[in-house]
């Protein structure tokens, strides 16, 4: 299934006690879903135009990770209260009533899922992408190795087949050689502004709390996943009671890149049953 | 001037083409040791530092790593001690440079405070502190902190230290990290309300004007070569003190330099070339870029400044290959007989304003007999002509421990 590229607008919100200025990616139409990013940052890419034809996509952007607002992140200390932010952030764009469904990647899969167990009533439905969150010492998540090593390093942990398109895409520089500094130093940022709750381990007590989810909740890893390894699809859906796992064969951690057309699927399906 | 003894505590018998399989720090292997060996690599930096204040340097320096082959010293202030006491012992009046226990990285910074007071006691009050944010992977991939948060926790556990050390009275201490309900160390420094402070850096604009903000010293290391980043790191330092109505005395600045004297030029190649090489390549340069920096070490804004960056490149990217030839022509070591190095030495120092020297004189292989032959040489042909350079000026040097200050009598009657 291929999607035409939809409008996207920017919004704010003011949060925190008017201390944030929380940017937000909006496209699409139809009723909300909110979708949260991995640790690089947001990245407009084809699942969202997908997600934008059935429902008006919400893509806050991670404190700090907006361009020309590094120090947004200082606002925030822990997440516990980035989680208040964002379950703030819902209430400002005035999706509080409807429930939005809420899905999330990787580090955005963590802070979804805890939003979600935090605030058992403040999501509808929630879609889980290889999120991170648990940590399980016979699978370790190299998050450090990742983040420090070196850049060409990085596709290894992240696609199966790092030469797709879509692997490409996701680590392309800009065209413009004078843009690719500022682009770098954007990206590296990004990451030290999501690993401020992610480091060195993204356990946040989360397998404490996941039982309190009590909406259904769609699990979708790729079975070669060598960042948050395929054995922690079965730990999310043990804890969280009626959820659904689906692992996807020759696929790695970025399931929509990897398997685009099964990710889809897998997702659709749930969203529309 | 003022003229110190640095030592790093490497381990002395890195197998060859170490820096070909291996990073130096963090990952670094702990198989390739033979423990009788690490613990003489270790033995040989204690003994050298203190054959130095036999010698007559005005003060020995050591520093904070951890998880590394290249600097064996988790925690400078036991290092430090040992010398200390035995100095004392002696009678030797030497200054007590740690540059120091990293803020930034430490979980435990009232440990620090009481470290430091006690290493001042213990030295009669010749502890010169020095105050690091660490290096990003001490800080962040061996601490394990994040990074985005390193130079918030290095404020606030400066200010908590010096709190300690010269607050009366029990404090509570509500912090961002620390949280303590009566904040009350024994001993407390004999210099009050605090050793002077020395704040080992990379020379970014943000750091420099804390500095003399603070009236603190700025210590820059010379990994890069005087010659290269050095020259832009001085001038931005000094053109900061004039704005900011700071004067010009050179004791604000310390400078670390890498030397090896020998009796000529081509004996001095000879015996410390291959240690230099292999120093160069299997320490500094085996580690990782990425490690420096992890992200959210350094603001975007410096990361930006850094890539869009034009003019001399320094020797650090390059230290992997390093050869001897590039490392003397970039001066990252001053090599050669005594006149070739006082020569070179003079000279960048009276430039750049430096008042406070550390030399290095110990690197990587390099066994405790070379060493000490370097550190002797040094004490007796070098040392006297550097120590008068700043005398005609006049300058007062608030920065250095009073009771360090007389100056050694070894070091006045010369051997020169």
């Amino acid at each position: 299934m291929t999607a035409g590229a939809v409008a996207v607008r920017d919004e704010t919100v003011e949060v925190w006690d008017s201390r944030l200025r929380l940017h937000v990616k909006i496209a699409g139409d139809g009723p909300p879903l909110l979708y949260f990013h991995p640790l690089p940052g947001l990245a407009w890419q084809p699942l969202l135009d997908q997600l934008a034809r059935r429902y008006t996509v919400y893509a806050p952007e991670h404190p700090g990770t907006s361009p020309g607002d590094p120090q947004a992140i200082r606002e925030v200390r822990t997440f516990g209260e980035l989680l208040l932010v964002y379950e703030e952030a819902v209430g400002r764009l005035g999706l509080g009533v409807e429930r939005p469904v809420a899905l999330g990647q990787s580090f955005g899969g963590m802070v979804a899922a805890d939003l979600a167990a935090t605030f058992p009533r403040l999501f509808s439905r929630l879609v889980l992408l290889s999120p991170m969150g648990l940590w399980r010492d016979d699978a370790p998540i190299p998050l450090m190795e990742m983040v420090s090593g070196s850049p060409e390093d990085a596709p290894k942990y992240l696609f199966a087949h790092p030469e797709s398109d879509a692997a490409r895409t996701a680590r392309a520089l800009p065209a413009d050689p004078e843009q690719i500094p500022t682009a770098i130093a954007q990206s590296t940022w990004n990451v030290g502004c999501t690993t401020k709750f992610a480091w060195p381990i993204a356990d946040h007590g989360l397998d404490r709390r996941l039982h309190r989810i009590a909406v259904p909740v769609l699990i979708v890893w790729g079975r070669e996943d060598a960042f948050v390894p395929v054995a922690y699809a079965k730990e999310f859906g043990s804890r969280i009671a009626g959820s659904r796992v689906e692992v996807i064969d020759d696929c790695g951690h970025v399931v929509q890149a990897d398997q685009p057309a099964r990710s889809w699927a897998a997702i659709s399906g749930f969203l529309a049953g | 001037m003022k003229v110190s003894l640095f030592e790093q505590v490497p381990y002395r018998y890195l197998p060859e083409g170490f820096e070909n399989q291996y990073n130096s720090v963090v990952t670094a292997p702990y198989q390739v040791v033979e423990p009788a060996r690490m613990t003489e690599s270790i033995v040989s930096a204690y003994a050298e530092l203190l054959c130095g204040a036999r010698a007559g340097f005005d003060g020995i320096g050591v520093t904070e790593h951890s998880q590394s082959s290249y600097d064996i010293s988790p925690n400078p202030t036991l290092l430090a001690s040992a010398v200390a006491c035995a100095a004392q012992a002696e009678g030797l009046g030497v200054a007590i440079t740690v540059l120091g226990r990293s803020l930034g990285k430490t979980r435990e910074p009232l440990k620090i405070a009481e470290e430091y007071a006690l290493l001042d006691c213990i030295s009669g009050g010749r502890l010169i502190a020095g105050f690091p944010v660490g290096l990003s992977y001490d800080a962040n991939l061996n601490a394990a902190l994040p990074a985005i948060e390193t130079r918030d926790r290095y404020r606030e556990h400066r200010d908590l230290i010096l709190k300690a050390w010269s607050e009366p009275r029990p404090f509570a201490w509500n912090g961002r990290f620390e949280k303590y309900g009566q904040v009350n160390i024994w001993p407390r420094p004999v210099q009050q309300p605090h050793p002077p402070i020395w704040i080992p850096g990379t020379g970014s604009p943000g750091t420099l004007r804390d500095i003399l903000q603070r009236d603190y010293v700025f210590v820059y290391l010379s990994w890069d070569g005087p010659k290269l980043t050095g020259r832009q790191v001085f001038d931005r330092y000094w053109d900061l003190a004039e704005e900011m109505g700071r004067d010009r005395n050179p004791y604000r600045l310390a400078f670390l330099q890498v030397v090896a004297v020998a009796e000529t030029d081509e004996r001095a190649e000879k015996e410390y070339a291959p240690h230099l090489e292999a120093h160069y390549r299997s320490g500094l340069g085996s580690i990782p870029h990425t490690a420096m920096a992890v992200p959210g070490y350094a603001e975007p804004a410096a990361i930006e400044g850094m890539l869009r960056r034009t003019g001399p490149a320094g020797m650090l990217s390059r230290m992997k290959t390093a050869t001897y030839a590039e490392i003397v022509e970039s001066q990252v070591a001053i090599v050669g007989s005594p006149d070739t190095v006082a020569s070179q030495i003079e000279a960048f120092v009276r430039e750049f304003r430096i008042g406070n020297l550390l030399v290095m004189l110990q690197n990587g292989s390099m066994p405790r007999e070379l060493t000490e032959k370097n550190i002797s040489l040094f004490a007796a042909e070098v040392l006297p002509r550097l120590r008068p350079i700043w005398d005609e000026e006049g300058w007062e040097n608030p920065w250095w421990p009073a009771a360090a200050s007389a100056v050694p009598e070894a070091a006045a009657g010369g051997k020169a």
